[in-house]
């Protein structure tokens, strides 16, 4: 069996596991990272793409409130290129508490986060498409992330340092001897072949998954309930500004403008299995009624699609254990088990926000130095990700800028997110990927408002003229991008999206007949 | 300011339904108007007229496979027009082809037998009548294909289509021709100016044919010329001294385009009247008669009187159909009523892409000669009609042309039985 030795493996290739990564590699730890599927498509890439400014816990949850606020700058100047600057907006509306605001308001000063009060009718100039019933409004340094583009940068950048970085390897045992856990094997999701990784120390960066990698380190309690949202994104962007209520946070109550599209967001149901992605109708109908409550005619804007996320809600379940609950639940909890349960060489970290990514990146690599006795210095709040050294942001007109200047140098492969030939053809190659739904993360392919109706041919057709994929590939390809697509769709169709969706079915249904591929 | 206009018939919908309804009301005598927001669906189909594809598993011969096809399926239009009704209307729609503006174009075959051609990533479709210019891709044949792909269209993948026609055991290889077209990208339709030129054909043979092997056939994509395709296919195939096939792909549909031009000449040669870009307002009613449509049209408003109306404005994918956001379905011009809808706290659609999509059926409640209920004098043709789910089924052209051809003579012979009595 092949095997890798690292200092350090990471277990878990979301935002915090790629933070991890990128922070150990900083310090010039060797470093593994394994993820069983594609970077980021756990919980941070299931989410509404907010920067938190800290606001929506202002009130409910003071220490993660401070946390956001500081990281939030952070997080503006070192991944600059993948944070849109909407600034946010809470506004209370006729169905919000109107003592609420007031609360708000004191939350915000004694947690740090800038927080200005305007006139409603200012806010309302500025999102002319807000319920004009809102009675006060505050400015808040809310953002939009795109959470690919952040977590392959740190991949990256943490690979430019020697990481190696393993999307589709899934943890199928840790390796325990004593006291020890001296790292884990993996598979292969794609050719099932299977690898032991040995390192001095692994953390588990698996989110909601953590207590199933810990059960597999034969450590017990380590509970994390997984608190399933949904979120629906818009055709368009119906607010340029990321909108909040301002209430104490509960469902449908806030909308994130990133990239072409408006995302609503969410819901928080209790639920066992953190791979559960049912999608009630129920709770789609109601979060489309919210919608309404923020922007009157929301419902009359196309719904592209649902989809749902797990948060992960940790809870220390071990008896006598040495971490208060009450503390943890609502920010993130960084487990050293030697502390713990008396194994050395792992941690868990968990719980958490996408904005408070690179700190709990950082606390857990400080615990991680600590136990191998080379305390080195944190470097990350410092140092740009790969193209934010200019600290300038992302802007939602950089991709028609860049092709207003290219116009007639390229082919438009994907016309709602405006994505060239060269740049898919230059993505496969990097990434060394065939995988359709690889590719639409990494380039925001088939996102946008025809949900791959004429793109997602093209792609297949140039994965298979590239030689990059054989025709049985390619037909898979494209009949389980197809009915992917679908299951977010179905649930919200309904107006000018199901005339979309019914073309689309023409087009690969009938035009293309791929259901009768061979 | 309203004008107002008589009519005997007015035909909502420019698709191959309501074309080919109008037509035939203005062979048989009746003025006709249609009115359309814009062009229909023949500008994204294939251009062939599926009648039959799938049951679900593949038909071969769709004039057998009918009787027992709406005996299973006794809402489908198919099963309330009955099945003899489908040839005498691809027997009309192939003379007016063939009769149209585009010399010598023609289309083959009948519900006998389903010509299988190869899609554009090359899954054998079945389709009753096609273009002769896709004949020749038939799958029956075992002569080899040549696909050929330009780097210009990116609506065509010839790799990938030549893949999967080996997977149907067929020799097959991709070739692709650098043509050029003064820009990085076309489509299908800016291609298929291209090829009715014959300067632009003859440079495109002299990069091709030092490309082709002996006893190849020339697979390409659906862009052989719009004025003239019969020409332009012709003139390749002469030149390159084989058989040469069209493959359909994304829209826009030259193949399709090509349809609509001949039908709108049919209707215009019969004495009827087209108006584009009429956005339907509302309608005048006497009873349970429409007597009068009231449409936009560039700057004003028009009645138009008729003693008929044919409704053509297709399903949910035309907007004949829509499904508000309270998940109240209607139909969009006289809020006919619907067929098909499941019920309050029933699913619309499942999560299973290629299952059963409860919403796929919905269409307006019609009687046997197509009359929609509620009303004396509206009939109803095409995709708007309930119980097919022509994507899956390949039946829509089928539907829109024996639809549009029966409610036309349902009018006709109710018009006829009003002028004896």
């Amino acid at each position: 069996m092949e095997k890798l030795s690292a200092d350090v493996l990471v277990i878990g290739g979301g935002a915090t596991g790629a933070g991890v990564a990128w922070d150990a590699a900083l310090r010039g730890l060797d470093v593994v990272l394994v993820e069983r599927g594609d970077l980021a498509t756990g919980t941070s890439g299931r989410f509404h793409g907010l920067l938190h400014s800290g606001g929506r816990y202002a009130v409910k949850d003071p220490s993660a409130a401070h946390e956001c606020a500081r990281e939030n700058g952070v997080v503006r100047h070192v991944a600059a290129d993948c944070v849109e600057d909407t600034g946010g907006l809470f506004v209370a509306t006729p169905f919000d508490d109107p003592a609420y605001a007031d609360r708000f308001a004191a939350g915000c000063r004694k947690t740090g986060v800038p927080c200005e009060e305007i006139e409603p009718a200012r806010a309302l100039r500025e999102e002319p498409r807000l319920n004009p019933g809102i009675s006060r409004a505050f400015r808040v340094p809310d953002g939009s992330i795109e959470v690919w583009k952040l977590v392959w940068a740190l991949a990256r950048g943490a690979q430019d340092r020697g990481a190696r970085v393993l999307p589709y390897h899934e943890v199928v045992a840790v390796h325990r001897g004593g006291d020890q856990v001296h790292g884990a094997r993996v598979r292969n999701a794609r050719t099932g072949q299977e690898l032991d990784v040995e390192a001095a120390v692994t953390v588990s960066a698996s989110g909601a998954w953590a207590g199933q990698i810990a059960a597999m380190a034969g450590i017990e309690g380590v509970h994390v309930k997984p608190g399933r949202g949904i979120m629906i994104a818009m055709s368009h962007r119906l607010v340029n500004t990321v909108i909040n209520r301002c209430q104490l946070p509960t469902d449908g109550d806030i909308i994130v403008p990133i990239e072409t599209v408006c995302v609503i967001g969410t819901t928080d149901v209790g639920t066992d299995d953190p791979d559960d992605h049912t999608i009630i109708q129920a709770e789609v109908d109601a979060m489309l009624e919210d919608g309404e409550r923020l922007v009157p005619g929301f419902k009359q804007a196309r719904a592209l699609r649902v989809w749902t996320g797990v948060r992960p809600l940790f809870e220390d379940r071990k008896e006598n254990g040495a971490t208060d609950t009450r503390d943890v639940t609502r920010a993130h909890a960084l487990l050293d088990h030697r502390e713990r349960d008396g194994v050395t060489g792992f941690f868990t970290i968990t719980g958490g926000k996408l904005t408070t990514y690179r700190l709990m990146a950082e606390e857990t690599v400080d615990a991680v130095c600590l136990q191998l006795g080379d305390a080195r210095p944190c470097t990350t709040s410092a140092e740009p990700l790969a193209g934010s050294e200019d600290g300038e942001y992302h802007r939602v007109g950089d991709r028609l800028g860049r092709r207003e200047q290219r116009l007639l140098d390229d082919q438009l492969i994907c016309e709602c997110e405006l994505i060239p030939r060269k740049r898919i053809e230059e993505t496969i190659r990097w990434r060394g990927t065939t995988d359709l739904d690889d590719l639409r993360r990494l380039l925001r392919l088939g996102m946008g408002p025809c949900q791959g109706g004429f793109c997602i041919y093209r792609v297949a057709g140039i994965l298979h003229g590239l030689d990059g994929i054989d025709t049985p590939d390619a037909n898979a390809g494209l009949i389980d991008y197809v009915r992917e697509r679908w299951k977010g769709v179905w649930p919200v169709l309904y107006g000018d999206q199901l005339r979309q969706a019914r073309l689309d079915e023409w087009i690969y249904q009938g035009v293309l007949d791929v259901e009768h591929l061979q | 300011m309203t004008s107002s206009l008589h009519y005997d018939a007015v035909v909502v919908g420019v698709g191959v339904a309501g074309l080919t309804a109008a037509i035939r009301l203005a062979e048989g005598g009746a003025r006709v108007c249609v009115l359309a927001k814009g062009v229909g669906s023949t500008h994204l189909a294939p251009g062939t007229v599926d009648v039959l594809g799938y049951r679900p598993e593949r038909v071969e011969h769709p004039a057998a496979a009918l009787p027992e096809f709406v005996g299973a399926h006794p809402d489908h239009p198919y099963a309330l027009i009955g099945p003899d009704a489908i040839a005498p209307a691809l027997d009309r729609f192939a003379a007016h082809i063939e009769r149209g503006p585009q010399p010598g174009y023609r289309y083959t075959g009948g519900l006998d037998r389903n010509h299988l051609l190869p899609t554009a990533v090359g899954a054998i479709r079945p389709s009753a009548l096609v273009p002769e210019t896709m004949a020749a891709g038939d799958a029956r044949s075992s002569v080899p294909v040549c696909v050929v792909g330009m780097r210009v269209l990116r609506d065509f993948h010839a790799s990938l289509c030549a893949g999967n026609i080996r997977r149907a055991g067929i020799p097959a290889r991709a070739v692709e021709v650098e043509i050029d077209v003064g820009r990085v990208e076309a489509n299908s339709l800016g291609l298929a100016r291209r090829f009715d030129d014959e300067s632009f054909r003859a440079a495109f043979v002299g990069r091709l044919a030092l490309l082709l092997r002996p006893g190849e056939r020339v697979a390409l994509p659906a862009v052989l010329g719009l004025r003239d395709p019969h020409g332009a296919w012709s003139d390749l195939q002469r030149r390159l001294g084989r058989a040469v096939f069209e493959v359909p792909t994304l829209p826009p549909s030259a193949p399709g385009m090509r349809v609509y031009n001949a039908l709108v000449a049919a209707l215009r040669a019969a004495g009827g009247r087209l108006v584009l870009g009429a956005e339907v307002l509302d309608v005048e009613r006497e009873g349970d008669r429409v007597t009068g449509v009231r449409a936009h049209t560039s700057g004003h408003d028009t009645i138009y009187h008729a003693g008929w109306i044919v409704l053509a404005t297709g399903g949910f994918a035309s907007g004949g159909i829509e499904l508000g956001s309270d998940w109240a379905a209607s139909e969009t011009i006289l809020g006919l009523s619907l067929q098909g809808m499941p019920r309050p706290g029933e699913a619309r659609f499942t999560a299973d892409y290629f299952g059963h999509q409860p919403m796929a059926g919905v269409g307006v409640a019609v009687d046997s000669s197509l009359r929609a209920r509620e009303t004396e004098n509206v009939y109803v043709a095409g995709a708007a009609l309930p119980g097919a789910v022509p994507w899956r089924e390949g039946s829509g052209q089928g539907i829109a042309l024996a639809t549009g051809h029966f409610a036309a003579q349902a009018v006709l012979e109710r018009e006829g039985a009003a002028a004896t009595a």
